[in-house]
């Protein structure tokens, strides 16, 4: 049954699809994998002047572990105020979110919960909290797993007429794409890794299932691969260059 | 700390000394009759004569104080070269529990010992993933200052001339075999601060000089891309500070970074707080507010007593050595993704490259090249690579959005995966996973990204 959820057409591989810019954000650019753009780390010194302070201060502090502040003087303080800058916090509030979770009872509908609205309860919740980040408490934590929602309501909800297009094909070609992609890389991985990588082995298996589900959508699988291999390149970069030199090795 | 990391387990829990000293004693002069029955590279290196082969060692940072002390043990005439002896270089300052074996640490270095480690999802859903620790397992929280501080002095009691100077840059050798010429200013106390140029001659550098290395560029090691890292230190009541007396936290969401964490570590007298990212430079601020905001009922009223920030790297630099210089730690660029561990894989690089020249130079005997350098970096792609290739992965899948990032939360809700992920972190090896739950795991991630996708697309539609 979770294997049927993968075809659900609302979907789209996180990795791949930079969430939508309603926040106050800028709208994200995707990472520049294409025409890497490569500052060099230098630069953060100009950079940092904008963006970030760098404050090299001394600290009056003794070797080990001596207290910053057990004189009573804060040493080096940069900026005096409190942390605090939230005067009236907004918080999230539902009269059916009780306790860091949905109370279901208030979901029923005829003895029975009425998920649905549980789903869009959720959404909303989720909706609100990326409009209004909300400070993460210790008294009042969040309980709520999206996994009480039973399988056959998301199937409901976002109705699968795709589900049945997912057949064991296709699985398989996310599989074996994602060999594909490690075989690429030459080491081995999948020797020395065992069973973790075939974990995320598996994960990016899933991204091609989803992937290939939607027309076939030939680009996003190129941008994948570039996205794999990319990091690879890196890495095999220091090996380019250099065949003749190594002749001693021999 | 999402830190999947594998490969080999060589010689760490802390509770097994016999391991550090097998390592440390490979590279003992007292050994090399051994050595001298392997036929190396070098065997058609002249011979040095009237001295040992010099070695410079450019930053001493955990990269460059391991590599120095490694060398001057196997028997290298050793020079460290740091710019400033206290420096406290901008780090959370977490390492793995295998980093205090394999480097012989005092626990008086340690300000505290992490046993509890949680991470808090776009929705605030907060997942403690230490649960599984066992009762000696811990994550170290060190202050840079005093870890450098400690592996610089190592170094020198092995025999490494420890030396107060900023390096310019270098002369390249002429002909084959001879000595590269050191341009620094020294700032020794005779000089009183004023510095003075000074030039050294070696045989061989190591670049350890951190991101902004000069030793990469001397040798057009090219660049790499970066994540820059903000961090505040802040200073909270002691009865917050008692919260995170043991304890770490790890935010994800749009809010505090597009594509890694931000964290409040416990230091030793307050907690630093910091994001990082690499596509959204510029908004490295709001990102930063962001992660207090989220963090705020623990820490209101706290006084922020330190500002920093940094780059990380994200990927090794196209080049890493040429002839006979090699860079490690944040120089070649060795910082995981996903976790943004460094300090560990910097320490271990210089330890490795250290260990090749000695065995290359016989001990110092003999010149090394660059196939003996090349060893260094064969070992370390051989043993390494892997574990960056699959945080490099899980960064990707997991780090882009919020319903990833909510997946990932409910995941590590999962004691499988906490114990995975610890053991791999704590010991950089991976225990043979059970398939089964392997299979149960990737099941319900998937059911996870599911669901989590799913109630975005209906967020998607709110907003329109
Ligand atoms: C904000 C932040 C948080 C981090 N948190 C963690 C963490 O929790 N855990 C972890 O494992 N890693 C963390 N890292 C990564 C870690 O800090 C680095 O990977 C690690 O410090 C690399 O060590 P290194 O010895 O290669 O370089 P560095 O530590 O950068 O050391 C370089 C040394 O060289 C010296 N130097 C530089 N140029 C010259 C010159 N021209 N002449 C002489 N000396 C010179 C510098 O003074 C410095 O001492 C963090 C990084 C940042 C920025």
């Amino acid at each position: 049954m979770s294997m049927a959820l993968f075809s659900s057409p609302p979907l789209h591989f996180p990795s791949l699809s930079p969430p939508k810019p309603h926040l106050t954000h800028k709208p994200f650019l995707p990472l520049p994998l294409k025409k890497p753009f490569f500052i060099s780390p230098k630069s953060i010194d100009d950079a940092s002047s904008s963006a970030a302070v760098s404050i090299e201060q001394e600290k009056d502090e003794g070797s080990n572990g001596v207290l910053l502040n057990s004189n009573g003087s804060s040493p080096a303080v940069v900026a005096g105020a409190p942390v605090t800058e939230t005067e009236e916090v907004r918080k999230f509030q539902d009269a059916r979110w009780v306790g860091g979770t949905w109370d279901l009872k208030k979901f029923e509908k005829d003895g029975k919960v009425h998920w649905d609205s549980v789903i869009d309860a959720e959404v909303r919740r989720r909706k609100w909290l990326e409009d209004n980040p909300e400070s993460s408490s210790n008294e009042d934590p969040v309980l709520f797993d999206t996994s009480i929602i039973p399988w056959w309501a998301w199937m409901k909800r976002f109705h699968l007429p795709e589900a049945e297009r997912l057949n064991g094909r296709a699985a398989m070609i996310g599989f074996f794409m994602a060999y594909f992609v490690d075989s690429l890389t030459d080491i081995g991985l999948v020797d020395q890794m065992g069973n973790f990588f075939c974990k995320t082995l598996l994960f990016v298996a899933v991204a091609g299932v989803l992937l290939i589900r939607k027309n076939e959508d030939l680009e996003t699988i190129k941008k994948l691969l570039e996205e794999t291999t990319f990091y690879d390149k890196q890495w095999q970069a220091s090996w380019k260059d250099e065949t003749s030199s190594s002749s001693k090795d021999s | 700390m999402a830190s999947i990391a594998l490969k080999t387990f060589i010689g760490l829990r802390q509770s097994s000394p016999e391991n550090n000293s097998i390592k440390i004693s490979k590279s003992l002069p007292t050994n090399h009759t051994h050595r001298r029955l392997r036929i190396n590279a070098s065997k058609s290196s002249p011979r040095v004569t009237g001295r040992n082969l010099r070695v410079a060692v450019i930053g001493g940072g955990p990269a460059g104080g391991a590599a120095a002390e490694t060398l001057a043990k196997g028997g290298i005439e050793t020079f460290l070269i740091e710019r400033k002896m206290d420096n406290c270089k901008p780090c959370g300052g977490a390492i793995p529990l295998c980093m205090v074996g394999e480097f012989d640490l005092p626990l008086d270095i340690i300000d505290r010992k992490v046993t509890k480690m949680k991470m808090i999802s776009p929705s605030n859903v907060a997942v403690d993933i230490g649960q599984t620790l066992k009762p000696h397992e811990y994550i170290g929280m060190v202050r840079r200052e005093v870890l450098d501080a400690y592996l610089r002095d190592r170094a020198a009691e092995a025999g490494a001339s420890v030396l107060n100077g900023l390096f310019l840059r270098m002369d390249m050798p002429k002909a084959p075999n001879s000595p590269y010429v050191l341009h620094y200013t020294s700032y020794d106390s005779k000089t009183n601060g004023a510095g003075e140029k000074c030039t050294l001659e070696v045989d061989a550098v190591i670049g350890a000089d951190g991101a902004n290395s000069r030793v990469a560029k001397s040798i057009n090691a090219g660049d790499y891309e970066y994540a820059i890292a903000f961090q505040e230190r802040i200073r909270i009541s002691d009865d917050k500070m008692k919260y995170y007396e043991n304890l770490a936290e790890m935010y994800v969401g749009d809010d505090v970074s597009p594509d890694f964490y931000g964290w409040v570590f416990p230091k030793c007298d307050h907690v630093a707080v910091g994001t990082g990212t690499v596509t959204h430079k510029a908004d490295i601020k709001k990102f930063q507010l962001a992660t207090r905001l989220r963090a705020d009922s623990k820490i209101t009223g706290g006084k922020i007593i330190r500002v920093e920030a940094h780059p990380i790297p994200e990927h090794p630099r196209p080049r890493r050595l040429q002839d006979r210089v090699a860079l490690v730690g944040d120089a070649a660029g060795y910082v995981t993704k996903c976790s943004g561990e460094g300090i560990y894989f910097a320490a271990k690089s210089g330890r490795m490259c250290a260990e090749a020249i000695v065995e290359g130079s016989e001990n110092g005997k003999r010149m090394v090249d660059e196939s003996d350098l090349r060893k260094y970096l064969e070992k370390w792609d051989k043993t390494y690579w892997p574990t960056y290739k699959v945080l490099d992965i899980l960064q990707k899948v997991f780090y882009r959005s919020n319903p990833a990032r909510e997946a990932f939360v409910e995941m590590c809700a999962d004691e499988y995966v906490q114990k995975m992920t610890f053991d791999s972190y704590l010991y950089k090896k991976v225990a043979p996973g059970n398939p089964i739950e392997d299979l149960k795991l990737a099941v319900n991630t998937i059911g996870s990204l599911v669901r989590a996708n799913a109630l975005r697309r209906e967020m998607d539609k709110l907003s329109v």
